[in-house]
């Protein structure tokens, strides 16, 4: 038989076949033995009786004329009897009948001591040499009677209290497991990635260190993901800081002199400086795409995300170039929203320096989270729109963008799980390029 | 304006501070939270311009710390580029505004000006008044049509009479908006500013309380 796979039910099976077993297999011992006590008991019983009877039947047999050579006592009483008894001559001859007795009960003679027909136990004693033969039966029916009565004195008991202890092994079990239970219930009801401490103090002792590990385990990982995390912020701020310094001085240098050598200097330190936080930029979100942890265990709203950024994005260019369509329900995702930002400016950034001068970029994200980055120009080839997304690809004319933009946004789309769809020209248009991508949603609010 | 710098890069906090103050505007710089904490508790700033990321804290608690406290000074953060949770975080903790490190000058110039019109209760930079046209976003003037030039620190000036308009204003708070902490203010530096301003706007634009101080002339 397969055992079942939940440790409760093998617990309870195992060790009720096991009760089963030994409690029948005690009642069974306990029934044999009596048995063979009563068998005893009742085999003294009838010798006693017999050798009782013999100096009285003795006595009868010798007292009375030969004419009627077979005589049944007297009934003193009406009664049922159990103990029938006879007495033959050496030849055989019935001599005396107990009141009740049918003479066939009694077989040939077959010396002193205990004997067994098909229906009764007997015991015969003799007396005078042989001459008078004392038989005495007693019918195997009332044995097994007694016999069944005593095991069902031992089996009653069992039928009702077997069941109840199966019961109670079963709810003591239950008992006894309902800590890994509870710890099971706790695990399959968080999130995939809570990294949270799963509490585990009520825990028996065999499955502890199991728990132990795991929280240890969960602990470790969390660390690392939140150093990664921090990492990536103090790199950010490390790097950025001293940029925005050189920058600012530069601008400073621009403003303060006069002498227009040095403002076109001042001008190009800022230029390269600006380049080189671009670049610093795409491969520290390159490094995140790749390495990092995209996805949180919360869910936020993807919208406020979206508007900081077009506004930001619309500041930097000095006009309004982006339409953004946003649904008005929230759009909760369990994605870093850091790592939307970085797919979100990669996107639009993309469309704003490769669109057509001066057109709009069409920017939307649908509540089923799929994000779509749409810009006017020229119909992109095929071939061209495959390469675009290997690392260092240049789309268009302008070297400005260190051509990582839509690299970093494919290595990330393939880390959540969705896959970003380029196209041109775009949808139900013939000209323009189109970029759409699917962020991970968490329905019904907090997740 | 008097404005609270809390920024601990030399190199950037020296370049803003300079931006500022040649905008007209006394800056207060600070390297520290600590030291932003003594500062804020002893001058009343008009915008205070805060780094998150500071060697003896983190600016966002400092931030709800202000705000929590009541005190509802203008807040400008200035943020690492790619943490926009942190902007988020940021004006969900009081900030009115923030910048992307790194910033334009006058980018953070134009910011600074657009918040504190906020504040003055008129987010409209072109302003009327009597027979001038102030454009405070592109820091023009004109009076009857002609274009005026005015220095930076009568601009501040101008500034701080125009955001508490028809209100007195003492010599000691105009000087305060002036002058950071260890500037030199000559005693009649106040009165000086004013009579040019009264010179190139007309003599009824700034009206002297004797004793008490200045406000704005009625339009």
């Amino acid at each position: 038989m397969k055992m079942p796979s939940s440790l409760q039910w093998r617990l309870a099976l195992s060790l009720g076949a096991l009760l089963t077993v030994l409690w029948l297999g005690a009642a069974w011992g306990t029934a044999v033995l009596a048995r063979q006590a009563i068998e005893e008991v009742f085999d003294a019983a009838l010798q006693e009786t017999a050798q009782r009877i013999l100096p009285l039947a003795v006595a009868d047999v010798l007292g009375r004329d030969e004419a009627d050579p077979t005589q049944r006592l007297a009934q003193s009483r009406e009664h049922d009897e159990i103990l029938s008894y006879a007495v033959h001559d050496a030849q055989g001859r019935l001599l005396l009948l107990s009141h009740d007795a049918d003479p066939a009960t009694f077989p040939p003679w077959r010396g002193v001591g205990f004997s067994q027909s098909a229906t009764h136990r007997l015991y015969s004693e003799e007396a005078l040499q042989g001459s008078v033969r004392l038989t005495v039966a007693e019918p195997l029916a009332h044995r097994a009677g007694v016999g069944r009565e005593i095991q069902m004195g031992l089996g009653l008991p069992l039928v009702i209290f077997l069941p109840v202890a199966l019961g109670a092994i079963v709810l003591g079990v239950r008992a006894s497991l309902a800590p890994m239970r509870r710890f099971r219930e706790r695990l399959a009801a968080r999130g995939a990635r809570d990294l949270s401490l799963v509490p585990a103090d009520d825990l028996p002792t065999e499955i502890a260190p199991v728990a132990e590990t795991l929280n240890d385990l969960l602990g470790r990982l969390a660390a690392a993901f939140e150093a990664e995390r921090s990492f990536a912020a103090n790199a950010a701020h490390e790097l950025r800081t001293p940029l925005a310094g050189a920058i600012a001085q530069a601008q400073r240098l621009q403003s303060e002199t006069s002498d227009p050598a040095t403002k076109a200097r001042a001008g190009d330190i800022e230029a390269t400086l600006k380049r080189l936080t671009r670049l610093s930029e795409r491969l520290m979100q390159l490094a995140r795409a790749e390495g990092g942890r995209l996805r949180l265990d919360h869910a936020s709203d993807l919208r406020p995300v979206a508007r900081i950024l077009t506004d930001e994005l619309s500041r930097m260019t000095g006009a309004v170039r982006i339409a953004l369509v946003l649904p008005t329900d929230p759009v909760m995702s369990d994605l870093d929203p850091d790592v939307f930002a970085i797919l979100y400016r990669n996107l639009v950034e993309n469309a704003l320096r490769h669109g057509a001068d001066g057109e709009p970029v069409q920017v939307s994200l649908s509540s089923e989270g799929v994000l779509t980055v749409a810009n006017e120009g020229p119909v992109v080839p095929s071939e061209v729109l495959s390469r675009l997304i290997d690392r260092f690809e240049r789309a268009g004319r302008h070297t400005d963008g260190s051509g990582l933009g839509l690299a970093i946004v494919h290595a990330v789309a393939q880390r959540i799980g969705g896959a970003l769809v380029l196209k041109s020209p775009k949808t139900g248009q013939d000209a323009g390029f189109e970029a759409s991508l699917t962020m991970p949603i968490v329905k019904g609010g907090k997740g | 304006m008097r404005i609270l710098l809390i920024e601990d890069d030399a190199v950037l906090g020296a370049a803003v501070r300079d931006q500022i103050a040649g905008d007209g505007h006394s800056v207060d710089w600070v390297q520290r939270l600590d030291a932003a904490d003594t500062a804020i508790a002893g001058v009343p700033y008009d915008l205070v311009l805060l780094d998150l990321m500071l060697p003896d804290g983190r600016g966002l608690p400092f931030l709800r710390r202000l705000r929590a406290r009541g005190e509802a000074t203008p807040v400008i953060i200035l943020t690492a580029l790619d943490q926009v949770s942190d902007r988020i975080e940021g004006l969900n903790a009081g900030a009115d505004d923030y910048l992307v490190k790194p910033f334009d000058l006058a980018e953070l110039s134009a910011r600074i000006g657009s918040v504190a019109r906020r504040y003055g209760g008129n987010p409209n930079p072109l302003i009327t008044h009597g027979p001038l046209q102030i454009d405070l976003t592109a820091r023009s003037i004109h009076r009857d049509g002609h274009p005026v030039q005015l220095t930076a620190r009568e601009w501040a000036l101008l500034e701080a009479l125009l955001s508490r308009r028809g209100q007195l204003l003492s010599k000691a708070q105009l000087e305060d908006k002036l002058y950071a902490f260890d500037a030199e203010v000559e005693s009649n530096t106040i009165e000086v500013h004013v009579s040019r301003l009264r010179k190139k706007l007309g003599a009824d634009l700034i009206v002297t309380e004797r004793g008490l101080g200045y406000r704005l002339g009625p339009a």
